[in-house]
């Protein structure tokens, strides 16, 4: 008799249209909690006064979160009516949701709720207090406009100062990790000891070790003395430098001693600061050993038969290392790069710590100029401004991240 | 094969959970100090609340410490039945001890109100900009350029013209420059708690080594460059200390009878002949070394450069007076007010005020609280404390410390002024920290660096 219920298509059809209104009312549900309100203490009363809200100021993103919620909600009907009818997989559909229920909820509102309330926010002028007011994209316009009037160039400068970032710092930190891991997982005495010296920068709080490094990097510190020592011996002059405070770029200091001058407004053909080289030369330091754990782990997958086989071929050290070694790490040479050019991408605590964007904003990057901007650092909060550089960020990240798997990707599985 | 490269994967990506939590951990745990980023060379070195004191020594007895004394003070308001009021500001344990202690005079005042007093010594102004949007803002907190600027436009600061009056306290009873920050549309939406300015401070051994007479009162910028060059010729030690900062060098534009921006706050004045002309003589100053930087000295603020002799002078505030007693006691220096300039003598100011919640349930007793605050009753027991300024003019006699006495008479005089420009303040002033840079790294001259700024702070007042 059960089995015939099971089988009926009405109780199919039933628990398709349940599933459609939880969904639908679920994500209706996360849209209203993230809906983009002022804020305020008016605002934030009771729950009576924030419906009253958003109500009043949200009611199209509601809308538009509705139609993608009845679209989402019809899919995942007839997923169920499919699935209905087996009544094992039905089974496993239903204690798998109710498992993740949890989880799903707090990720949909916390995470995906906030990604469209971020996104929605991007096309509007918004400091909290006010209700967002629809500019377009006009925010977007803002952050690019750098390239026209060097009066706005903070965005296009912090770009610019990442993807040097990243440039120098994602090959440096990955050639190192690779070196230390293989280094360290020669047979050899003390190994752990080594090791653990050697991951010890990673586990350091960033922030002490960025206190740290400013003592170091100080006009009198220990890096320009022992510059001066060393150079001392042969008897050639150092002029201390202020590390984290010297914005002269890399090209700058070729190009002078050559009599050519780059003038400030050219500030793009600079190259990255001496300060900037100082936070990568820092960041190198700290990041190089969590990437070399992951090479360790992976260098203790690779079968030992195959440097065997190799070396009874004749093959010398280096190409054992760079026939076998290398091609066999791939996979983490992508994992390792494509993290560490987010990472460069993000950088924001040592530049919050150490230098605040200056000098002369060579140390500028888009999240401390984000950061800035929607907490209303130097002016009014800008919410809208600081979410279109947020998105574009990450629009930025995605295509390099894409472009990087594909170009690495390519041969991976040969072995 | 295919399991092993599943495990690893599984082992990378658990590794890389473990890293980026360890690493937002620590993301939130940042505290960023003032006074080592300033070694870096960053031009903004007015400290986060420039008004007061870095920190008292723990040993030295302040008179807010032997005691409350029985004030017959009254209650400025009249409060409503049994209100409970919640009251934040920053501040380390000192200011905290000085508040704990005026909260205790003012429920003496005013019996029957409980106020919760929640300090916030860390990120104040961000954590005050989320209780705000979320709604859970205490009744009473301290209130910046910042708070201002991200409050009172949305109206969630309480005028408290009304109240003022009640009380019997008018705006004239405050000096009156204070008040520049927290006025909107002529209403009052903070009352100032205290106040700092600069001073030159000086090492008498400095000039004694270099055979010249210590600073005078009467002294002008001119006479600073000629000692500062004759000490930094000496060779001992550099002449006068000043880093690219805004806050240093708006003293100098004020008195040579420039502003950065218009009174109207609409445009930006930084291209006129008068900021150029100071602006000339700070570069002159830095180009024949009679000016240095505190990195150049090695020490990662100006004060500390006095501390340790590295320097003959400095403009510098209120705060040397315990940062000196505290770090050097065995230094020997003293200050005198600000020197003037072509036009005038005119001194910048820091302010901070005590504000009220909107949203308040009790505003007759939040009010009531904050005018307690600032009152002169109150303020005069924290003068005594030797920790800040009273706001009231009636009480720049009430500073003890003949230094402190000094450098606050800069701020007293009539043109001295608060470096307030409306909402993009913050923007406008760090602005010109950046072309005193540029000219300080020979990267252009004053002409160009200048009229670059005035074309960016043309901009940033514009808003975005």
């Amino acid at each position: 008799m059960q089995k015939q219920e099971v089988r009926s298509p009405q109780s199919a059809n039933l628990a398709a249209f349940w599933t459609f209104l939880i969904v639908v009312a679920v994500l209706l549900i996360v849209a209203i909690l993230n809906a983009p309100t002022k804020g305020g203490p008016q605002v934030m009363e009771s729950l009576s006064t924030y419906l009253n809200e958003v109500r009043k100021s949200a009611l199209p993103f509601i809308l538009v979160i509705g139609i993608g919620a009845v679209i989402i909600g019809i899919l995942a009907g007839r997923v169920v009516r499919r699935e209905w009818v087996d009544r094992k997989r039905r089974g496993d559909l239903l204690i798998g949701f109710l498992f993740l229920l949890p989880y799903l909820f707090v990720t949909l509102t916390f995470v995906l709720g906030v990604l469209l309330f971020a996104l929605y926010i991007s096309f509007t002028q918004y400091d909290i207090f006010t209700s967002p007011k629809w500019v377009g994209l006009q925010n977007y316009a803002l952050a690019f406009r750098g390239l026209t009037d060097p009066v706005r160039k903070d965005f296009i400068q912090g770009l610019y100062n990442v993807f040097w970032y990243a440039l120098i710092v994602v090959p440096v930190q990955t050639a190192l990790a690779i070196a230390l891991a293989v280094l360290l997982n020669a047979p050899m005495r003390f190994k752990q000891l080594f090791r653990t010296i050697f991951y010890a920068p990673s586990v350091t709080s960033s922030v002490v070790i960025t206190l740290i490094f400013i003592w170091f990097y100080l006009k009198t510190g220990y890096l320009n003395f022992g510059i001066a020592k060393v150079l001392g011996v042969f008897g050639i002059p150092w002029e201390n430098i202020n590390w984290l405070g010297d914005p002269r770029g890399l090209f700058q200091l070729i190009a002078e001693p050559m009599g050519l001058r780059i003038p400030s407004e050219q500030w793009y053909l600079r190259g990255p600061s001496i300060a900037w080289m100082a936070i990568m030369f820092q960041n190198i330091f700290t990041t190089a050993p969590t990437f070399m754990i992951m090479f360790l782990a992976a260098l203790q997958d690779v079968n030992p038969a195959l440097y065997e086989a190799a070396s009874i071929d004749g093959a010398s050290g280096w190409q054992q290392f760079s026939k076998i070694t290398l091609p066999l790490l791939r996979p983490i040479i992508l994992l390792v790069t494509v993290l560490g050019t987010i990472g460069s991408l993000q950088v924001f605590d040592q530049v919050y710590l150490a230098t605040q964007g200056g000098p002369l904003g060579t140390s500028q990057t888009p999240v401390y100029l984000i950061f800035s901007e929607a907490l209303g650092k130097l002016g009014p909060i800008h919410m809208g401004y600081a979410a279109a550089m947020a998105f574009i960020l990450a629009a930025i990240i995605f295509i390099i991240t894409y472009f990087q798997r594909r170009l690495l990707e390519r041969g991976t599985q040969s072995y | 094969m295919k399991k092993r490269w599943f495990i690893l994967m599984c082992a990378v990506v658990i590794i890389a959970m473990i890293m980026s939590a360890c690493a937002t951990g620590n993301a939130t745990n940042t505290t960023a100090p003032i006074e080592p980023t300033s070694a870096a060379g960053e031009p903004t070195s007015v400290p986060e609340e420039p008004t007061t004191a870095p920190s008292v020594d723990e040993t030295q007895p302040a008179a807010a410490e032997t005691g409350i004394p029985v004030t017959s003070g009254e209650c400025p308001v009249a409060v409503e039945e049994g209100a409970t009021i919640t009251f934040s500001g920053w501040g380390d344990d000192t200011e905290q001890k000085i508040y704990r202690d005026s909260i205790d005079r003012f429920q003496t005042a005013c019996p029957g109100v409980t106020v919760d007093y929640v300090p916030i010594p860390d990120k104040f102004q961000d954590k005050m900009k989320a209780q705000m949007a979320g709604g859970t803002a205490p009744d009473v907190f301290y209130v910046d350029d910042q708070l201002m600027t991200a409050f009172s436009p949305s109206g969630q600061l309480l005028a408290l013209d009304d109240y003022m009056s009640e009380a019997g306290v008018s705006r004239e009873d405050y000096i009156p420059q204070l008040l520049t920050i927290f006025t909107q549309d002529d209403k009052t939406y903070g009352l100032p708690k205290d106040w700092g300015t600069l001073g030159l401070i000086y090492l008498p051994e400095a000039f004694e080594a270099a055979g010249i007479p210590e600073p005078t009162a009467d002294w002008t910028w001119e006479d600073m460059r000629e000692a500062a060059k004759t000490i930094a010729d000496g060779g001992q030690m550099g002449g006068f200390c000043m880093n690219a900062d805004w806050a240093r060098f708006a003293p100098i534009v004020f008195s040579n009878g420039g502003t950065f921006v218009s009174d109207d706050n609409q445009t930006a004045t930084l291209n006129t002949p008068e900021v150029k002309q100071s602006a000339q003589l700070v570069a002159d100053m830095f180009t024949e070394k009679s000016l240095v930087r505190a990195s150049d000295v090695g020490a990662s603020w100006c004060g500390e450069a006095i501390g340790k002799k590295l320097v003959g002078m400095t403009t510098e505030g209120g705060w040397m007076v315990n940062f000196m007693k505290q770090n050097y006691s065995d230094v020997d220096w003293k200050a005198v007010q600000i020197p003037s300039g072509s036009v005038s003598r005119a001194d910048i100011i820091f302010t901070n005020a005590i504000g009220v919640n909107a949203a308040t349930k009790f505003p007759q007793a939040s009010a009531a609280l904050a005018i307690y605050l600032t009152g002169e009753e109150n303020q005069g027991e924290i003068v005594n404390t030797g920790f800040a300024y009273s706001t009231h003019p009636t009480q720049a006699d009430l500073i003890q410390d003949p230094n402190d006495k000094a450098i606050s008479e800069g701020g007293l005089l009539e043109d001295s002024r608060v470096a307030y420009w409306g909402p993009n303040t913050g923007k406008v002033n760090d602005l010109v920290s950046k072309a005193i840079e540029r000219v300080f790294l020979g990267d252009q001259d004053v002409d160009q660096s200048f009229e670059q700024l005035q074309e960016e702070a043309q901009a940033a007042l514009a808003g975005q």
